[in-house]
């Protein structure tokens, strides 16, 4: 076996392969230095083997943690996870002594939740598997393991409730992993791109989240989870426009605040696209949309600017958007620095050199916060996109322009579907006792 | 699932002003455009209903489906051609009416073609997206858009500057004779149900009409608030003087408190969302109209992906509506619409009549269906 395994491999140091005989067998191990745990391996083959009170063959032979390997194509992937190969009276084993490091700090990070679970998913698979299960006691929580990506063998685990899950999602989910065809799998965000397609979307249709407890919410209401091992991220779908709308706390507090909460949530997505594209509009094609007193302060502001109106914006929405970037970049300690030194130009010095007009300086920290109150980082990004084309449409048509563009985008929104279910339909139904479903008649 | 019916119903019971409606009934608002109104309200609704209670004997089947199963092609062909170019006219005229509006109320720096070639443009998007897509569209968008056009309506009713009197002193005139003109503009508030026609395919098969009451109710409100309240802003006799007179209405009313002070703003963002949704389902029925026609076609609910014949026609309804700008004026525009309202009364009346029959012939062959069965 040896001789094989190292004509496999290239030549490296921490391969490691042993040929050992005690009084009655002969054995030869290989196993990858570097993965793995040498304490495990001395505990389960070393020692039992060197002190033979009962014949290591039978061990092997009995035990659970010895599996047996039948193909000479699985001795390398094998090997790679971190496992020992035996050989012994001319059968192969493999024997788990794979040791991962993986960040031990279990709290959200992202997602974080004032007074929900703080637990996280872990970078481990089946630390993962056994959060969810723990929130998910049911028997009918179905598990399936593939391998994705040709170089990095990542394994993911695909989850769903067996029950509830609909039937034609999941086979579109499944032939859509069979499909997947890349080299390396590190995140969820990178399965996330492949799974939806080549096209370039712009709205995220798989929800990436780091909480156990909405992976179960979501498990309980038939949907499908994906986990990688080696992130910390669960990929749910399919999911609605309205799923990256709320955070969990929503569920942990009292109606009408959750409630009133997601109304401002709308509220904001609204201004933070549509703002800085009025303000082009208002001040440069119809000034007399405000009131009079409101017209003349706005004017008298601008006054010392030299430029037109979408200038000062793109040059302002610039500088935040920089802000903003800088400011995820940059370590926690010079972090604060940037945003003092932004900051100040932003609120002061630019207002005061009559390079933007004060009320830009509201609009833009408006559209910044407005867009930081989204719960979800994907469609918060998204949607810090979904601005400039409007700016665009702003500068040539003006309010026109605006609400042909808010327009649109719903017809983009209602016109998306993840993995077959329609992303921008409102959910739930109006009157309860209402029987039947759109689309019936022809999909059956 | 009644609901998309009557968003389908309320959209187009709204659009009437882009139509001219308000114009057609104004100038004969001395002579029979209020019994004409009068009559119109039960006519229409009883269209409604007869058209909603035929189709619904034909789940998931649109009205090409229905018609080529039971008469030949040849005959059939022209027909959807005929209903094709009804809902692609209409369409073009409303968009081409609103974007003078544009013009002249919005941005009077730029021209009216500039703004009509990115409705167009927007225009072609949409209508090419598939039928169950623009069916949440257009949930949404009425969604969005109803707290503007109750706050417009009852800004209207609850003005001080609001004129009752001169509302009476024309609805006295109720006893002149109807004249067909009138009567086909009034009716036109009904015509929603047309959206069924198309969208019946999407419906579930268990679908029965319920809150019948409602179709008088949305029509006969959106029927006299947009005849009536231009009267009680500009009179008995002023009214007559504008050929916008709805923009010219909302502009009469003013907001006390908040940013905007004048509602023609409100009232213009309303109707710009109506008449893109307006253009997106007269386009889209009109392309599916045309699409039923080809012999190869298997009508689709929703396509993964637009397919290039929805974009081949698309395109070419963008360039027929570009050249009708060209040719055609304001006043000119309106009179096609005045036209137009009379000769779709009358293939609506075509379409109505010729479901019903069928539907009839329908119900008949399964009862007797059922009787053999039960004989044997």
């Amino acid at each position: 076996m040896i001789n094989r395994i190292l004509t496999l491999f290239a030549d490296s140091k921490d391969l490691i392969t042993k040929r050992m005989k005690n009084d009655d067998t002969y054995m030869e191990i290989a196993y990858i230095d570097s993965l793995c745990d040498e304490s495990k391996i001395s505990e389960g083959i070393f020692v039992p083997f060197s002190r033979n009170k009962k014949p290591f063959h039978d061990i092997v032979q009995f035990s659970s943690e010895f599996k047996p390997v039948h193909e000479m194509t699985e001795w390398s992937s094998s090997l790679l996870r971190g496992y020992v190969l035996i050989y012994i009276h001319s059968k192969y084993y493999s024997y788990d002594a794979s040791r991962i490091i993986r960040v031990e700090s279990q709290t959200t990070q992202v997602e974080s939740s004032i007074q929900g679970p703080q637990i996280a998913l872990t970078e481990d698979l089946k630390d993962g598997l056994n959060l969810i299960r723990n929130r998910y006691p049911e028997p009918s929580l179905s598990v399936e393991e593939r391998t994705i990506g040709t170089v990095t063998k990542t394994r993911i685990a695909l989850l769903f409730d067996s029950r509830r899950v609909n039937s034609k999602v999941l086979a579109n989910v499944r032939s859509k992993l069979l499909e997947v065809n890349m080299e390396t799998l590190h995140s969820a965000g990178e399965l996330v791109k492949y799974l939806s397609g080549n096209r370039k979307h712009l709205f995220p249709t798989m929800l990436i989240t780091e909480r156990p407890d909405r992976i179960s919410n979501n498990l309980a209401k038939g949907k499908i989870v994906l986990l990688i091992h080696g992130s910390m991220f669960g990929i749910i779908l399919p999911v609605t426009f309205f799923d990256f709308m709320n955070s969990m706390d929503d569920r942990y507090e009292s109606y009408w605040m959750s409630h009133a909460l997601m109304i401002m949530r709308y509220i904001s997505v609204f201004l933070t696209i549509t703002l800085p594209a009025l303000y082009i509009a208002i001040v440069s094609y119809n000034p007399e949309l405000f009131r009079v007193q409101l017209a003349f302060s706005i004017a008298g502001s601008r006054s010392a600017v030299p430029y037109p109106s979408f200038v000062e914006v793109l040059v302002m929405l610039f500088m935040i958007e920089m802000l903003v970037e800088a400011s995820v970049r940059l370590p926690r300690y010079i972090g604060s620095t940037g945003t003092t030194v932004g900051g100040l130009i932003l609120g002061q010095a630019a207002q005061q050199a009559g390079l933007v007009s004060s009320i830009m300086i509201i609009v833009t920290s408006v559209v910044a916060i407005t867009n930081f109150v989204i719960p979800n980082n994907a469609m918060s990004i998204a949607i810090r996109f979904m601005k400039y084309p409007l700016i665009v449409l702003a500068i040539f048509y003006g309010i026109t322009g605006v609400v042909i563009g808010m327009f649109s985008y719903c017809v983009y929104l209602g016109s998306l579907r993840s993995f077959g279910v329609p992303y921008f339909r409102l959910p739930g139904k109006l009157i309860p006792s209402e029987e039947g479903d759109l689309g019936q008649v022809s999909s059956s | 699932m009644n609901r998309y019916f009557y968003y389908g119903f309320l959209y187009v019971a709204l659009i009437n002003i882009m139509l001219f409606v308000p114009n057609i009934l104004l100038q004969n608002r001395y002579t029979g455009s209020i019994s004409s109104m009068a009559l119109a309200i039960p006519a229409g609704t009883l269209l409604a209903l007869l058209f909603a209670s035929s189709i619904t004997k034909f789940p998931g089947k649109a009205i090409p489906e229905i018609m080529y199963e039971h008469h030949p092609r040849w005959l059939v062909s022209p027909v959807l051609w005929m209903m094709a170019i009804v809902y692609f006219l209409g369409s073009v005229i409303v968009l081409v009416a609103f974007s003078v509006v544009i013009n002249r109320f919005y941005n009077p720096d730029t021209s009216s073609a500039v703004v009509l070639y990115l409705l167009i443009a927007a225009s072609v998007y949409y209508s090419t997206r598939s039928t169950l897509s623009l069916l949440f569209i257009l949930e949404m968008m009425i969604i969005i858009n109803a707290p503007l056009i109750f706050f417009v309506l009852g800004k209207a009713l609850f003005s001080s500057s609001f004129n009752w009197d001169a509302i009476r002193t024309v609805a006295n005139y109720i006893r002149v004779r109807p004249n067909i003109e009138s009567f086909a503009a009034a009716t036109y508030i009904f015509s929603g149900y047309l959206n069924m026609s198309m969208v019946n395919r999407a419906l579930p098969p268990n679908f029965r009409l319920k809150y019948r009451w409602l179709i008088p109710l949305i029509g006969t409100i959106a029927l006299l608030s947009s005849v009536f309240i231009p009267i009680g802003f500009h009179g008995t006799e002023g009214v007559e003087e504008y050929l916008f007179v709805w923009s010219v209405t909302a502009d009469s009313m003013k907001m006390e408190y908040g940013f905007i002070e004048r509602v023609l703003f409100l009232y213009l963002i309303l109707y710009l969302n109506l008449t893109l949704l307006f253009t997106t389902f007269g386009w889209h029925q009109a392309m599916e109209f045309i699409k039923s026609t080809f012999k190869s076609h298997t009508p689709k609910l929703d396509e993964d992906k637009t397919t290039r014949s929805n974009w081949i026609i698309g395109i070419a309804f963008a360039v027929i509506t570009a050249l009708y700008s060209l040719a055609v004026n304001e006043k000119l525009n309106f009179n096609i619409a005045a036209v137009w309202l009379i000769v779709r009364l009358f293939v609506e009346l075509l379409a109505v009549v010729w479901l019903f029959i069928l539907s009839y012939k329908q119900v008949r062959r399964t009862r007797t269906k059922r009787k053999e069965g039960n004989e044997e």
